[in-house]
């Protein structure tokens, strides 16, 4: 069936219908309200520590708001009353809901809208060919999900909405890993890089416990250490956020005045933050030294170094304190944007 | 850039001759023909020039003007340092160490969940139908001897789970049957099984010879393993002719005594229980008539010359039916990656040809025992496995195992798979299949989607499948492992994706 195509909402803008142009909301205008109303029913700032407005103040009726109905919308509730009829309201109003109301129409109409109001009771008629097929034994003892919703002409059932993010192709990995991979990857070898993500989280599957420095805090939402290996991919995560500077400093050259960069502070995003935490990860990973030989050395130290950061041990924490400590002397310097207005 | 001309007049140096004397410095030590006063050149322009003005001799009288003045250019040049190599601070890896982390075997892994009510590989267990589809823990000791036939490879995952486990599919509980078969015997005698594991990439070759090496050693079997026939062929080990035989072959000592010493570690509470009942003339050394079949492997695992003469004598009394002793129990022989000994092996002969691999002593010790031209009259097994992954071209064993396989499906004579003209025949392979039959190709099939249930279950309460095991994650992960593979349903349910 088409979708019916209603010609009165698109004519609500125009002044010619008697409706209100805007709905009545409990957020009148200031001209509308008096002062009393007005500070009682404006919306509430961010900035204010006032309770929000309550919504129990009758909406107020504007000069020319207070119109009688369309002439149509007229008629065709005084045809309701009637019983007889009046003008359809909608433009495109299906030919079932007419000759549902029309009963003579009903005899007269063709067999297929007859068929469609009335369905008939079960197949009638036979073909000389089998509309079936057989579907291969390894197949047909598949999914008896309870949960899946059969939509009748779906073959497999429709999948529940909305789609985790895994089942998206473009987005099958975690962001972290994702992320961590195109940092991992040398020459755009990417299906190498992921080989030695996969062993990063091998190995950090297998690694024991770690035992959390507590002079370097993890992240406050931190699960128990004990919660960490089986789930490599929580781990790294945690490892890299916890170990993620906030801010980068920023080097405004000759804004100090005699040709001296002033440094300033520069709040990162998330992904920045993240690059950036891998970055020197990945960069203390290639300074250790290979204890073992063969494939999979790089991703052992990279794990080893996770395992670090994670414990507290690796000097990525240093540069991160360092360059904290760099941005809280350099956040005198953040007036430099005032000045320049 | 260093020029040899003055920079002050921008004349070289070789001008100064023809020039008229007055130009030149009143001191000098190059002797003219023409000129009545010795020429001292003006010193050419370098970044060393410091150092000739702070080497020149100070005594003399004669100094000239540049070397007893400060340079000319002031004190600063550009000095570049050597970089001295890195020490390192930390002790280098010891000779061997590295090559111990990469072939280290990991069998548990702490992290992981330990599975409740997970049944144990027994006796009893491995052939009962009811846990067809299940995984089963090996048992401890088992485990151990395991290890020490290296059983156990490092591409496996052994390393991510509690407890080594295996799946009882279809074809291992065959496989049990049969072991446990033959321990029994038929009307008081065994027979020998021939068997050849074959089958796709990752479909579980490996893992079905390590579960029948399992059952083997749970039956009191003796297993002697070699677990990568290519280690023999490649001419890594060393290699020497032996006496007395025609056609000539050749004997690994070293591998020979790795052997009995593997074979001792795996065996030991079977071979101290048996003793001596033979006489030995091949060995060089005498043997005392009480000696326990286990002091026997160790004489060939510690003296490498004594290796192949004391395993000539331990499968002597392996193959024994001794009167008075208790019965000789059956023997299991195993090999990995057939392949490699179905061709012409690395080493050469004393004519530099190629010698072919069933002309290795141990090689030919197991090739007579697959054909069927060699026994065991107390029965027992060879169970080969091929490779998918590591594999030289063979066309020869290729083709006879698909004649087999055909055969064996019922196919009758003329429409067998006929050999290549274009590729050579390996007469030696061709008869170690054609001489008799009997020899029992076991393709391995993919697994149902029960059995991938029964794994993947087992993933999901070891705590490494982090998802409900419901038919559609099943009937996703089975499909995505091209139908049931089991090394990629492992693959994708535990190894890549996270």
């Amino acid at each position: 069936m088409p979708p019916r195509l209603s010609l009165l909402p698109l004519g609500r803008p125009l002044t010619i219908l008697s409706r209100p142009i805007a709905a009545p909301t409990a957020r009148p205008t200031i001209a509308l309200a008096s002062a009393s109303v007005r500070s009682q029913n404006l919306c509430r700032g961010f900035a204010d520590d006032k309770k929000a407005p309550v919504d129990d103040v009758p909406p107020k009726v504007g000069p020319n708001m207070d119109h009688l109905p369309h002439v149509s919308e007229e008629a065709a509730a005084l045809g309701r009353i009637t019983g007889e009829g009046g003008p359809e309201l909608e433009q495109g109003t299906p030919i079932q809901e007419i000759l549902e109301r029309d009963q003579d129409g009903l005899k007269k109409a063709p067999k297929v809208l007859k068929d469609q109001v009335e369905p008939p009771s079960g197949p009638k008629g036979t073909r000389s060919f089998s509309t079936s097929t057989r579907r291969s034994a390894a197949l047909t003892t598949a999914v008896e999900d309870p949960t899946v919703v059969n939509l009748e002409g779906s073959k497999f059932g429709i999948p529940e909405f909305p789609l985790p993010t895994e089942n998206l192709l473009k987005q099958r990995y975690d962001p972290v890993v994702k992320q961590f991979t195109n940092l991992l990857m040398w020459d755009g070898k990417l299906s190498k890089a992921q080989q030695d993500m996969s062993r990063i989280l091998s190995i950090i599957r297998t690694a024991p416990t770690p035992s959390i420095n507590p002079a370097r805090p993890l992240l406050p939402s931190a699960p128990p250490p004990s919660h960490l290996p089986l789930n490599p991919v929580l781990y790294l995560t945690l490892a890299i956020d916890s170990v993620a500077p906030l801010l980068r400093i920023k080097s405004m050259k000759g804004a100090a005045g005699g040709g001296v960069a002033l440094q300033l502070p520069n709040p990162l995003n998330l992904r920045q933050r993240r690059r950036k935490a891998i970055t020197w990860i990945l960069e203390a990973a290639s300074k250790r030294k290979s204890r073992g030989s063969g494939s999979g050395q790089f991703a052992q130290r990279v794990a080893d170094e996770v395992i670090a950061v994670m414990e507290g041990r690796s000097a990525v924490w240093d540069r991160r304190n360092a360059l904290h400590k760099l941005a809280i002397t350099s956040r005198a310097n953040l007036s430099f944007y005032n000045r320049r207005r | 850039m260093a020029s040899s001309s003055c920079w002050r007049c921008l004349l070289r140096p070789q001008t100064y001759a023809s020039r008229p004397s007055a130009f030149l410095p009143s001191t000098g030590t190059t002797a003219s023909p023409f000129l009545s006063r010795a020429v001292t050149p003006a010193i050419p322009f370098s970044t060393s020039s410091p150092y000739n003005a702070a080497k020149a001799p100070a005594k003399g009288g004669n100094i000239s003007r540049v070397q007893a003045g400060p340079p000319r250019r002031g004190q600063k040049s550009l000095r570049i340092k050597k970089k001295s190599p890195v020490k390192a601070t930390t002790r280098p890896p010891a000779p061997g160490e590295r090559k111990a982390a990469r072939k280290r075997i990991v069998l548990s892994n702490t992290n992981a969940v330990e599975v409740q009510g997970l049944k144990e590989l027994s006796p009893e267990t491995m052939v009962d139908a009811q846990n067809h589809g299940q995984v089963l823990g090996i048992p401890g000791p088992v485990v151990d001897q395991l290890r020490a036939v290296e059983a156990f490879k490092t591409t496996q995952a052994w390393k991510l789970f509690r407890q080594p486990s295996t799946l009882q599919t279809k074809q291992s509980l065959d496989l049990a049957q049969q072991v446990a078969k033959v321990t029994d015997g038929e009307n008081g005698k065994r027979t020998f099984l021939r068997k050849i594991l074959t089958g796709d990439k990752a479909s579980g070759k490996s893992v079905l010879l390590l579960q029948a090496m399992a059952m083997a050693f749970l039956k009191g079997w003796v297993v002697i393993s070699i677990p990568d026939a290519q280690e023999l062929t490649i001419a890594h080990t060393a290699y020497s002719p032996l006496r007395n035989t025609e056609p000539k072959q050749y004997v690994q000592k070293a591998y020979m005594s790795e052997l009995l010493s593997r074979t001792l570690r795996a065996n030991q509470p079977v071979l101290n229980g048996l003793q001596l009942s033979q006489e030995h003339p091949g060995m060089p050394v005498p043997l005392q008539s009480n000696m326990t079949l286990a002091r026997l492997a160790e004489l060939g695992a510690k003296d490498a010359d004594l290796a192949w003469p004391a395993f000539q004598a331990l499968w002597t009394e392996l193959s024994a039916a001794p009167a008075n002793a208790p019965a000789r129990p059956p023997v299991m022989l195993a090999i990995d990656n057939l392949a490699h000994v179905m061709r012409n092996s690395a080493y050469r002969d004393a004519d530099f040809n190629l010698i072919h691999a069933h002309d290795l002593a141990i090689v030919n010790h197991f090739v007579k025992h697959l054909s069927g031209e060699k026994t065991l009259p107390q029965g027992g097994a060879i169970v080969a496995a091929t490779s998918a992954s590591n594999t030289p071209l063979t066309p020869t064993m290729t083709l006879a195992l698909r004649q087999i396989e055909a055969r064996a499906a019922g196919t009758p004579e003329k429409d067998l798979p006929q050999p290549s003209a274009w590729e050579p025949v390996d007469e030696r392979v061709k008869q170690v299949f054609a001489a008799r039959g009997g020899i029992d190709v076991h393709t391995l099939s993919k697994v149902s989607r029960e059995e991938a249930r029964g794994l993947l279950e087992y993933y999901a309460a070891s705590g490494l499948l982090r998802a409900a095991v419901n038919d559609s994650l099943v009937a996703e992960k089975w499909i995505l492992a091209g139908g049931g593979i089991v090394g990629e349903l492992e693959r994708g349910a535990v190894t890549m994706r996270v």
